[in-house]
Parts: C-alpha cells; sequence; structure tokens
C-alpha cells in the first residue's frame, strides 16, 4: 500500500491505521516521491493526496497511467465539488475521498478498490454468524427462522453484510442504499438501522448490528 | 497618456488631412468647370457673331458690315469685339479693335486662332475665328478673354481663401473630434490603472450616457460590471463573516468537551468525550458544507448541471427517502396527484430543496399528524405544496425563518442546524424561483415552492 500524503498528522494515523489493518505502507510526503515509488515498487493499491508539493495529485495518477501501471488509486481531497471529482477519477482515480473522513471509511473504500481489481469472485451468499443472505433468491435467514426484509432494508443489510466486522459510516450508507450524496439533515438512515435491527436482532440473543457512537455502524458478532 | 497623444493626434491629422483634400479637390473641379464653361461661351458668342456679320455682308456687302457694327457701338448692344475684313488680296479693308487692342496682321495670328498683346497681361488673348466668305474675302470676328480671366482670378483667390478655412477647420474640428471620441476611452484607461495599481473597484468612468454611442456605452457597460464584481466581492466577504462566526459556536463546544474530559480522567467518561466530539466534528463538518453550499447558490458562483427533472417522479423519491421516519413518528406522508411538469433544473438540489422541506414538516408535525404534498402547473411555473398539520410558526417568527441559524425553537431541543431553509431558499432563487410560507399557529404551515418551467 502506498500513501502520498503531505500532512504528517494525517499521513501518521492513515498508516497507522492501514497497519493495523493489515497492510505494509509505505509513506511518500510530496508528488515526486510518491511518483518514484509508485513507478518502482509493485503496490496493491494507493492513497493520494491531491494537493501536494513538487508534482500535484492529478499530474501524478495522470502520469503514473500514462506509464502503464494499473494500481488503484484513491484520491483524498479536501475540495468536495463535483468538478473536481470528475477531474479526480478522469485522470485514472479510481474512488474519490473528502477531508475529514472517517477512517473507517478509508479503509472500506481501500478494501473494495484492491478486491475489484484483483477482480475477487463474487459470491451468492453473505454470512455473518448465524444470518445468512442470499443474493439470487433475495432471502435472509437467522439460524433457521426466515427474516422478511423491504426493499431498502434488504439493501442495508446486505451493505452491511458485504463490509462485516467494518464500520460503515451515515454517509456512506446513505450513497449506497440510497444512491445520495448529500446530507438529509435528518435521522433517515438511524430509523432504517432501527428497523432492521427489529428485524433481525430483537428476537434473538446476540445482536449483530452494532453502533459505533461519533463513526457509524458495525455488524458483527460481539466478541 | 502616450497612448492618447498619439491615437489623438493621429486621428486629428487624419481628420484633417481628408476635410482639407477633400475642401480642396471640390474647389478645383469647381473651378475647371467654370473656365471651361465661360471659354465655351465666348466661342459660342464668337461664332455666332461671325455668322451673323457674315449673313451682313452676303446682303449687302462691306457697307451694310460696317453700318451694323458702328451702329452695334454705338448703342452699346454688344461688347466689343475684334472685327476684320480681309479682302482677296489678304489686305485688311475694314478692321475693329476692342477697347486697349491693336490690330494684327493676319500672320500674327499663331495656329489656334489666339493672338497675345505684349501691352496687356501676358496671359490675356484675343481668340479669333475667320471664314471665307463668297467673294473671297476673310471676315475674322475675335473676343477678348480678359474679363474671363479676371473672373477665373477672382475665383482662384476664393478658392485659395476657402482651402484656408477648410485647414483651419479641418484641424480644429479634428481636434475637437479626436477629444471627444478619445477622451471617453482615456477615462476608461484611467480607470482601470487606477482598480490595477490600487485594487480599489469603487472608482467609475465618468458618466457620459447622454451621448449614447458606442464609446458611451462601453463606459456604462464597464461601470455596471464593476458594480457586479463589487457586489459580488461583498457578498463572498459577508458569506466568508458568516461562517468564521458559525463555526465558532461549534468548536468552542468541541473544546468544552476536550477539556472537560481531560480534567474527568476516567476511561469511561473520556470513551463518552471523544465520541461526542466525533459526533460534534461531524455536525462541523456538514455546518460548513451546507454554509458553503448557501453561499455558493446565493453569491451565483455556483454552476447548475440543469436537465428536464419530472417533478412528481422526485417529489415521490423524497418520500419514499423519509418514508420510515415519518412512520416511525406517526406522520401520514402523502403525495397527492397532481399534474405531470417538469423543470429544467439540478436534480440533486431540487431533490434536497423538497427533502428539507419535508424534513422539516415532518419534523415540526405530531404523531398523528398530516403532511401533504402536490404539485400543479400554474402558468409558466411549477407550484409545489408542502403542507403540514403541525405546530405552525408565530407571526413574528415567520419572516425569520429564512435567516442563516435562526430557530424559532429557541431551546434547541429539535435536532438540526437551523440552515435547512436557507439552503432551500438559496437553492430555490438559484433556479429563479420562489418560496414561502403560510402558516397559522395550532393549524399547521404550507411551504409553496414556485419554480419557472422550461
Amino acid at each position: 500500500m502506498l500513501l502520498v500524503e503531505d500532512d504528517a498528522t494525517i499521513a501518521e494515523f492513515v498508516e497507522k491505521g492501514l497497519r493495523e489493518g493489515g497492510f505494509a505502507v509505505d509513506v511518500a510526503a510530496d508528488g515526486a516521491a510518491g511518483l518514484q515509488r509508485a513507478l518502482g515498487g509493485r503496490y496493491d493499491a494507493a492513497i493520494v493526496d491531491l494537493m501536494l508539493p513538487q508534482l500535484d495529485g492529478l499530474a501524478l495518477i495522470d502520469t503514473l497511467r500514462s506509464r502503464g501501471v494499473r494500481t488503484p488509486v484513491l484520491i483524498l481531497s479536501a475540495r468536495r465539488s463535483v468538478d473536481d471529482r470528475v477531474r479526480g477519477l478522469q485522470a485514472g482515480g479510481d474512488d474519490y475521498l473528502t477531508k475529514p473522513f472517517a477512517f473507517a471509511e478509508l479503509l472500506a473504500r481501500v478494501q473494495a478498490l484492491i478486491r475489484r481489481a484483483t477482480g475477487a469472485a463474487e459470491p451468492n451468499r453473505l454470512t455473518v454468524a448465524d444470518l445468512s443472505l442470499d443474493l439470487l433468491t433475495r432471502k435472509v435467514h437467522r439460524g433457521q427462522t426466515a427474516i422478511e426484509l423491504r426493499p431498502r432494508e434488504f439493501a442495508l443489510l446486505e451493505y452491511l453484510m458485504r463490509n462485516a466486522g467494518r464500520v460503515v459510516s451515515k454517509t456512506s450508507i446513505l450513497s449506497h442504499v440510497w444512491g445520495y450524496n448529500f446530507d438529509p439533515n435528518t435521522n433517515v438512515v438511524d430509523v432504517l438501522v432501527s428497523r432492521l435491527r427489529d428485524r433481525i436482532d430483537r428476537p434473538f440473543a446476540v445482536k449483530l448490528l452494532q453502533t459505533v457512537r461519533g463513526v457509524g455502524y458495525v455488524l458483527r458478532e460481539p466478541s | 497618456m502616450t497612448i492618447r497623444r498619439m491615437l489623438g493626434l493621429r486621428l486629428s491629422v487624419w481628420y484633417a488631412a481628408v476635410f482639407v483634400i477633400g475642401t480642396i479637390a471640390i474647389a478645383g473641379l469647381t473651378y475647371a468647370l467654370l473656365a471651361s464653361s465661360l471659354a465655351q461661351r465666348d466661342h459660342d458668342i464668337i461664332f455666332a457673331t461671325l455668322r451673323e456679320y457674315a449673313s451682313r455682308y452676303e446682303l449687302g456687302g462691306l457697307p451694310a458690315l460696317q453700318r451694323s457694327v458702328e451702329l452695334e457701338e454705338r448703342t452699346g448692344d454688344r461688347e466689343r469685339l475684334f472685327v476684320r475684313v480681309l479682302g482677296p488680296g489678304a489686305d485688311a479693308v475694314f478692321t475693329r479693335t476692342p477697347p486697349g487692342w491693336s490690330a494684327y496682321a493676319q500672320e500674327d495670328l499663331d495656329a489656334a486662332g489666339t493672338a497675345a498683346d505684349p501691352a496687356h497681361d501676358t496671359r490675356a488673348v484675343l481668340e479669333v475665328a475667320s471664314a471665307r466668305l463668297s467673294d473671297g474675302t476673310i471676315l475674322q470676328v475675335g473676343k477678348s478673354n480678359e474679363i474671363r480671366l479676371a473672373l477665373l482670378r477672382k475665383f482662384q483667390w476664393i478658392v485659395g481663401l476657402v482651402s484656408i478655412i477648410a485647414l483651419v477647420a479641418g484641424v480644429t474640428g479634428g481636434l475637437v473630434l479626436t477629444r471627444s471620441t478619445v477622451q471617453p476611452i482615456y477615462d476608461l484607461i484611467h480607470v482601470v490603472q487606477g482598480i490595477i495599481s490600487t485594487g480599489r473597484t469603487d472608482t467609475r468612468v465618468p458618466d457620459r450616457s447622454a451621448g449614447g454611442d458606442a464609446v458611451d456605452e462601453l463606459s456604462a457597460l464597464f461601470n455596471t460590471m464593476l458594480d457586479r464584481i463589487n457586489r459580488l466581492l461583498a457578498a463572498m466577504g459577508e458569506s466568508l463573516d458568516n461562517v468564521a462566526h458559525d463555526l465558532r459556536t461549534p468548536i468552542a463546544r468541541l473544546r468544552g468537551i476536550a477539556e472537560r474530559a481531560l480534567q474527568a480522567g476516567g476511561p469511561a467518561e473520556q470513551k463518552e468525550a471523544l465520541e461526542t466530539c466525533l459526533e460534534e466534528s461531524d455536525r462541523i463538518l456538514s455546518m460548513l458544507n451546507t454554509l458553503m453550499d448557501i453561499s455558493e447558490a446565493e453569491t451565483g458562483v455556483v454552476r447548475l448541471n440543469r436537465e428536464n427533472v419530472a417533478v412528481p417522479a422526485l417529489l415521490a423519491e423524497v418520500v419514499e427517502l423519509y418514508e420510515d421516519v415519518a412512520d416511525a413518528k406517526g406522520v401520514n406522508v402523502a403525495l397527492e396527484p397532481g399534474d405531470d411538469v417538469t423543470v429544467n433544473a439540478e436534480r440533486d438540489r431540487l431533490r434536497q430543496v423538497f427533502a428539507n422541506l419535508l424534513d422539516n414538516a415532518i419534523k415540526y408535525t405530531p404523531a398523528g399528524g398530516k403532511v401533504r404534498l402536490s404539485v400543479r402547473r400554474a402558468d409558466a411555473t411549477a407550484v409545489v405544496s408542502i403542507a403540514d398539520t403541525g405546530a405552525g410558526i408565530a407571526p413574528e417568527h415567520l419572516p425569520r425563518i429564512w435567516e442563516r441559524l435562526y430557530r424559532a425553537d429557541a431551546s434547541r431541543s429539535s435536532r438540526g442546524l437551523g440552515l435547512g431553509l436557507s439552503l432551500v431558499k438559496a437553492y430555490v432563487q438559484a433556479h429563479g424561483g420562489t418560496v414561502e410560507a403560510v402558516s397559522e399557529p395550532g393549524v399547521g404551515s404550507t411551504f409553496t415552492v414556485r419554480l419557472p418551467l422550461g
């Protein structure tokens, strides 16, 4: 994993988090050094800040792509306009995350990038503990008990199960379940989560869907 | 300065040159026409007289001719011409000369039939025409061109005088014209230079709108542009101030939580404080984003990615988003069947407008209440109404609900930033629409959005 970020504090906290997440991380503090490393080594993925000294992130990605390096790139930027996002993706970035961000979100996106790049086979069944979700028949079971879900609840559960064990933020739930990129300024997500909880957790002893205050939600077996 | 001088000089020299050359050309042409028509007239007189005298001679012989010439001399009927009759031996049998001219021998006549008299003005000549009569005598009639020359000389003087006047008028006119043309441009340059060097955009080009030509219009447009820039700058500065001010409170809160956690010490309290900090920082971020969105929309710097949006479908999406929330609260939300209206707008922003309004409606409507959404077409606008049966808004609060961070509920017990309606208004206005609220406390509120069609 390559991290190109000039802000030392952010670089340190991301590096630490990634290492804890099981990645080996190289850090470059400016664009030129980042390009050197990206061209030299084989990385599973790169995280690139856009505003960098010496060589900006867009130029870096552009150079990488023109030299045929296909390493998936996650762009980090403080700019959040749609135009910036589009420009980043056009330059050859694979995903775009705006600062400030929740680390859990960053980790989830990086893992998704690697998964996409390595072409991991799409499972047709997701399981967490005794909870299972069949992507083909769209049936959900907790143990032997069949659970009826409405489409939005199903979409939320699918998203949580694909990211089982990782905390997902409200913002990413909103964009994955509804496809909205704005803050509806309300508890839309909370309400949907509590409905889902009523279906999959309330009747059962072991609670799988947990709230991580200040960050989001996670689906995992309690330790 | 140099630019103006050079431009001004060039313009006035060109103007004067064109003016003077034009005047001289007209005068010269007139002179040539006059000279040739005067000469033609003299020739006509000579030939007419020659023909008349010839016929008198043929009828009555020399005595008849003599009588007639002398009679004319006495009565002064005719200008005195040169008349000579040459006998068969080429000797003059009869000669009359105009005053001041002496007779000429036949030989003195040059090929053109003119004779010069050294005693006279060197340019004055006697123009003579001859005719051979039936008995072999030669009759000659001539006319002095003195009068013609004098007339033309006078005319030359006039032409000279007119040319001088034209030169003076041309130069003066050129200077005046140049000044009135170049001065506004110079004013413009002066103002632009001032703005570039001082950075102050409050100077204006002098108003010459009375003139109404292209340069004046340019000056007026330039002033309008400066006004617009000033307004934008002021609005941006103001929104920056607002953002800074609005962020102080939540950051102070954030700081307070962290400080208290440090003093309290226990791991449980610290965890709790950290969680609160995260939530608070998310709230600050969300607020900052919303404030920037509002500012962008208000100052008009935002570029809308417009497309055709079917309003009923968009409303249905928004209703679906809030279905669970309304359900959980026991509020009935219904989208009434209405007109199938399509507007040209940015889908995401429009969705956010309706989402914020619906969010508000649900938030302020107690359990068992109703929220009704409807859309209809009226004239050239799409009218979307969102009516609730909530607590309503007191009349003293109603005009202020669109202000940033204004909340009628002073206790701030309801969740929200107090920015939702500001955002609604900014987005609707960015689309060229209007939004208004009517409310009756205890009965409910109705928010109406009007968007131009097309």
